[in-house]
């Protein structure tokens, strides 16, 4: 109890403190040191709760004296709204606030009755370990950060002040002092039972973002800051009305207590509370519609970007909506409301990314899509979902506030924040972009949070037959991969005489960064403990069952996978000190570094390569006008279910089958003989194919074509010749590659996880994208553009290929299929056709062989390989040969099942599929990347939807 | 064991020349001549390539070109100079521009002429090639450092041949 009082009052003192003295010297070690305190507060605090759930009894005139407060400065802050809007002159801000203030006064009058105080107003709980911890550590690490920060920001305002012949106010101690005090009030938010008084904190946040996010007092952020606490008012109006219903009606207000209420007499009266509140959670994790407060926000200084909307403002609001989770599964109109929200922001946000060049920007809607995707998962309401969007939570705070500190600093250095900008990064800022990078990867790679949290994300949707969310998360995360991927390469980029401009960055902004960073990779590590340790005991206060939904093997091997990416991305691992050769520009190179080439008429040329945006397929304003237009439908339609429907539907409780995820697989002895097998028998059979593909293609066009083991002298070859590189890089990338793509047949053979077979070959591709980026030739560039297009438009198809599996398993593990009654192609014949269709794109054959291609003359030279010489170009090689034998085998998994005969049938089966795919391959003429992504949606969805329905609607007919 | 000979990646290279010669490399390529056969692939990468292959004389405008490709190969690698203007200039040779065979740009290992020189006479020379190239791998093997010209990329040694066919003029 004093330790929670003391992280509440604590940073309050701090800010009022800061506000007194205003010289760096004394500023700088009085923020050091409080940010210290809370987090060893913070720590101290996790250590004495972390699975022992307490809640606080208090003195009945403590706790009313507690309302009081909560009252006063709920009070407080709507009159000090309602002053402001009179000074802005904000008609709307000036009507809602006037509206807020009277329903808070309405609310407030019943908060002070002495009934009203409840005998235990604070909890904690593992969940509010984890936001404590959250706050705690990132939350301050943030606040250090922001004193290096602000010195350059203060330095640019008076550079600017000068030239324009005034003098900048230095008001840099009042932003600090709010970001303290936002501490106070996140902490209040996630310890509070009583709910008059997380409204308090609710409010302060908001108030406090809306100071922060106007600080500069530009007209830009003025607007901004109005826009801001105009949506986010009606997030609070929903509260305080919820508030005022549940007065009114009765029913106690602790937000531990309404479970217990749900399943009692009074069920049908959460109904409106609840969509209320869920309307409140939903404004602050800026969902759709109410989403663009937080893009506005971008204008503020960047300390405020990472610490609202990365680690607290936009957390609080999902951390209510967890919290409320298991309601979701009662109430089946408010369940509808929040995860269709959330499916539609996480879609459509991932896709307004694409087309977007601010740095910070792309971050914005990440942001909000990741939100969505947390809504989602907590209006689920199961177990797993639950596990999931707490995974989010934490892996999405971390990296997201690792990029957004970076994001800042360089902008500071280069002084821009545009992608555009940010091209050779890897050179002028070479620390600052490796953690960068792990940021960037850690948002979206595989073994980092987000492959668990979207296996968990998957199961709860099954679950629930929920088809068509299902189909969002494999279409959103498949743009997730896109626009991350193309910004990773803008960064990965390597020049050879760059400068390194990084000496001017704070010692603070290092703390904060490294630290960071160093949670992030924590967090990774630390995987199978948070969930067995912390998350667990969690799940099983709130549900009585804990989800158990990957094996230990596979955990241990993610774990093992991102401590490698770490080493190959922060140490000096891999590098090569082969001869350095310059980028090819078709003989005519005059400096690679800056790309420049002899033109016509002896004119001096240069290559340039923007970002892909694909500004027409993904239009920003009429995605926005889309979503826009569906939420507030969804919102106004969900509402007046509540009004229409009989109370006995709408407390009926949601559509569920319980799923569960069946954990047949090796064990890590076993995985690590399927990896021996397949390290040595695919490169073998792939050989073999691929010198059988080029006889057979040959005999096509009636030649004779070469020998069959053509392809094993081309890379004897390759491994004999001259090492060269472009840069000392771009071999340790494409070393990952082939091991991550060896560990995934590995994987696969032994019988162990698709899910994450799938995965890894993602992140296997991934690393070949980085290499070529890493090179800056033109050619290579844009194959590896080609190539981030081309696995957007195969992973949505991969994803319904894996929640087919499981539908028809029951579980991710290959070895199930050897123990089943009849092969799962029987139930999923259309997903079996699309994966003959996007199998085309992997294979690398025409007509979708868009980034490289083993055929003559290409326009891009050859693509994604081009800088690629002598031993890397063997690996690739022999990375394709392993690939092409796991992809059939993919194939063949579908004709599996309990019987000696089902092998011959699935060799069968594969070698038509070969025949067939080759057959294609001959007979297309290459596409236009718009076909290859058009038609491989297209067949997605049609197949997806189909199958899915069938399999998924099926048991609750 | 020599790989390379079993494995000639080729690029092609078209200097001043009537395109004859050009159209014939393209020919081997066809399914009559099908130089798959010994595993030879046409390329048009200088950093995937074991053979350069060109076409035509070298001229102001390409000498720097051709010598820049030839830089980008690696090791070992080995120069067919195809038809009779890439082996002397050919019928261009006394034009105002042309500087003469590819030799006057680089070291070449195999010529075959013709005009325009035929799929039989480029294959063959090509198989040649193979030889020398493998002959080169088993140097390297033994120790032996490959170094190009030393004025490969250097102004001054393309200045003193532009300068040279000024005076022819």
């Amino acid at each position: 109890m004093a330790l929670l009082g003391f992280l509440i009052a604590f940073p309050l003192l701090v800010a009022i403190a800061l506000m007194a003295f205003r010289k760096d010297s004394v500023r700088d070690p009085l923020v050091i040191g409080s940010a210290a305190v809370i987090g060893v507060a913070s720590v101290a605090c996790a250590v004495t709760f972390m699975g022992n759930p307490s809640t606080f009894a208090m003195t009945p005139e403590m706790s009313l004296a507690g309302n009081y407060v909560a009252v006063a400065v709920d009070l407080f802050l709507c009159g000090l709204v309602f002053a402001l809007s009179i000074a802005y002159r904000n008609g709307v801000m000036f009507a809602m606030s006037f509206v807020q203030l009277l329903v808070s006064i309405w609310c407030g009058s019943f908060a002070l009755h002495p009934e009203d105080a409840m005998a235990e107003p604070m909890y904690i709980d593992n969940l509010s370990v984890i936001m404590v911890l959250i706050v705690g550590l990132v939350g301050s690490a943030i606040c250090i950060y922001a004193l290096g920060y602000m010195k350059d920001f203060q330095h640019h305002e008076d550079e600017a002040a000068r030239r324009a012949g005034t003098a900048a106010a230095d008001r840099r101690h009042q932003f600090i002092a709010l970001m303290f005090l936002f501490l106070s009030a996140m902490f209040i938010i996630v310890t509070s039972d009583n709910m008059d008084w997380l409204v308090a904190g609710w409010e302060i946040t908001t108030v406090c973002s809306f100071l922060m996010i106007g600080y500069t007092r530009t007209p830009e952020a003025r607007k901004s800051a109005i826009l801001q606490i105009n949506l986010n008012m009606i997030g609070g109006l929903a509260f305080h009305i919820a508030l005022v219903y549940m007065h009114v009606v009765g029913v106690p207000l602790s937000i531990n207590g309404m479970v217990e209420v749900a399943g009692g007499a009074q069920s049908a009266q959460l109904v409106i509370p609840l969509m209320l509140l869920s309307i409140a959670g939903l404004t602050k994790a800026a969902q759709m519609p109410f989403h663009r407060w937080l893009l506005g926000a971008m204008v503020a200084p960047t300390p405020t970007s990472a610490l609202l909307h990365s680690s607290t403002m936009v957390k609080a609001g999902v951390f209510l909506l967890v919290k409320m989770a298991p309601l979701y599964l009662l109430y089946p109109v408010a369940s509808a409301m929040v995860v269709g929200i959330g499916g539609i922001t996480f879609v459509l946000c991932s896709f307004m990314a694409i087309s977007q060049s601010n740095a910070k920007r792309v971050l914005a809607y990440s942001t909000i899509a990741n939100l969505g995707l947390i809504s989602a998962c907590a209006g689920v309401g199961t177990s797993e979902a639950v596990w999931a969007a707490i995974f989010l939570i934490i892996f999405h705070t971390v990296s997201k506030s690792v990029l957004f500190l970076c994001v800042g600093t360089v902008e500071h250095r280069i002084g821009s924040r545009n992608i555009e900008d940010m091209d050779g990064l890897f050179s002028r800022l070479p620390h600052l972009t490796r953690f960068m990078m792990l940021g960037i990867m850690g948002m979206f790679v595989a073994p980092f949070g987000m492959l668990i949290s979207k296996w968990a994300t998957l199961v709860s949707f099954a679950e629930t037959g929920n088809v068509v969310f299902l189909i969002l998360l494999a279409f959103g995360s498949a743009a997730t991969f896109f626009f991350w991927a193309k910004w990773l390469g803008k960064l990965a980029g390597v020049s050879q005489k760059a400068e390194n401009v990084e000496g001017g960055v704070h010692r603070t902004e290092w703390t904060a960064i490294g630290f960071i960073s160093a949670l992030l990779i924590g967090c990774c590590v630390l995987l199978p403990v948070i969930s067995q340790l912390v998350i667990g005991p969690y799940l099983e206060v709130t549900y009585h069952k804990v989800p158990r939904l990957i094996d230990v093997d596979n955990m241990i091997i993610m774990v093992a996978i991102v401590l490698f990416i770490a080493i190959v991305l922060l140490t000096p691992w891999g590098r090569s000190s082969k001869a350095r050769q310059h980028v090819y520009l078709s003989g005519s190179c005059i400096d690679a570094d800056s790309r420049s080439y002899l033109g016509s008429m002896g004119r001096t040329m240069r290559s340039t390569k923007r970002n892909w945006y694909l500004d027409d397929v993904f239009p920003e304003a009429a995605l926005t006008r889309v979503g826009l237009i569906v939420c507030t439908s969804v919102v106004l339609m969900a509402f007046a279910a509540c009004f229409i429907f009989n109370p006995e539907l709408l407390t009926g409780g949601a559509f569920f089958v319980e799923r569960e995820v069946l954990l047949v697989g090796p064990g890590l002895p076993g995985i690590a003989l399927g990896v021996v097998a397949f390290g040595v028998a695919a490169p073998v059979l792939g050989c073999l194919l691929d010198g059988l593909d080029r006889k057979v293609s040959a005999r096509m066009q009636g030649r004779v074509g070469p020998r069959l083991l053509q392809p094993y002298w081309d890379v004897r070859k390759l491994l004999g010749k001259q090492q060269t590189s472009v840069n000392a890089i771009d071999e340790a990338y494409v070393t990952c590659a082939l091991v991550f793509c060896i560990l995934a047949g590995g994987m696969f053979v032994s019988g162990s996880n698709l899910l994450m077979c799938v995965f890894l070959v993602t992140l296997a591709t991934l690393f070949v994208i980085i290499a070529a980026y890493s090179s800056r030739s033109p050619w290579a560039d844009s194959g590896a553009d080609r190539e981030c297009l081309q696995v957007m438009s195969y992973e949505p198809m991969l994803l319904i290929m894996t929640v087919g599996f499981f539908t028809a398993t029951q579980s991710f593990d290959i070895a199930r299929l050897f123990s089943l009654e009849e092969p799962i192609v029987l139930s999923l014949v259309p997903i079996f056709l699309g994966l003959l269709f996007i199998l085309t794109i992997k294979l690398r054959k025409s007509p979708f062989d868009l980034s490289y291609s083993h055929h003559a003359h290409q326009e891009l030279l050859k693509g994604i390989t081009t800088e690629m010489t002598g031993r890397t170009l063997a690996k690739i090689e022999v990375m394709h040969w392993c690939e092409s034998v796991l992809f059939l085998m993919w194939v063949g998994m579908f004709f599996i099942w309990d019987s000696p005969a089902s092998i011959p049938v699935a060799v069968a089966v594969v070698a038509a599929t070969w025949l067939f795919e080759v057959a294609i391959d001959n007979n297309f003429a290459r596409t236009k990347w718009q076909n290859c992504l058009k038609y491989a949606w297209l067949v997605a969805l049609v197949v997806g939807v189909v199958n899915l329905f069938y399999v998924l609607i099926t048991p609750f007919i | 064991m020599a790989y390379s000979s079993k494995s000639p990646w080729l690029i092609h290279y078209d200097g001043s020349s009537c395109n004859g010669c050009d159209i014939e490399v393209l020919d081997s390529l066809t399914p009559l001549y099908d130089i798959e056969r010994f595993g030879i692939i046409n390329t048009g990468n200088p950093k995937h390539a074991d053979i350069f292959l060109v076409t035509g004389s070298i001229n102001a405008q390409n000498i720097r070109v051709v010598r820049h490709i030839y830089s980008q190969m690696l090791e070992p690698k080995v120069v067919v100079a195809c038809g009779i203007c890439a082996c002397t200039g050919g019928v261009f040779r006394d034009c105002y521009n042309v500087i003469g065979g590819v030799d006057k740009a680089i070291p070449v290992d195999v010529y075959a002429p013709g005009c325009a020189v035929r799929p039989e006479t480029i294959i063959d020379a090509v198989l040649k090639g193979v030889e020398i190239l493998d002959e080169k791998a088993r140097r390297i093997e033994a120790g032996e450092v490959l170094t190009d010209p030393e004025d490969l990329l250097d102004d001054d040694a393309v200045n003193a041949r532009l300068k040279a066919m000024e005076e022819r003029e």
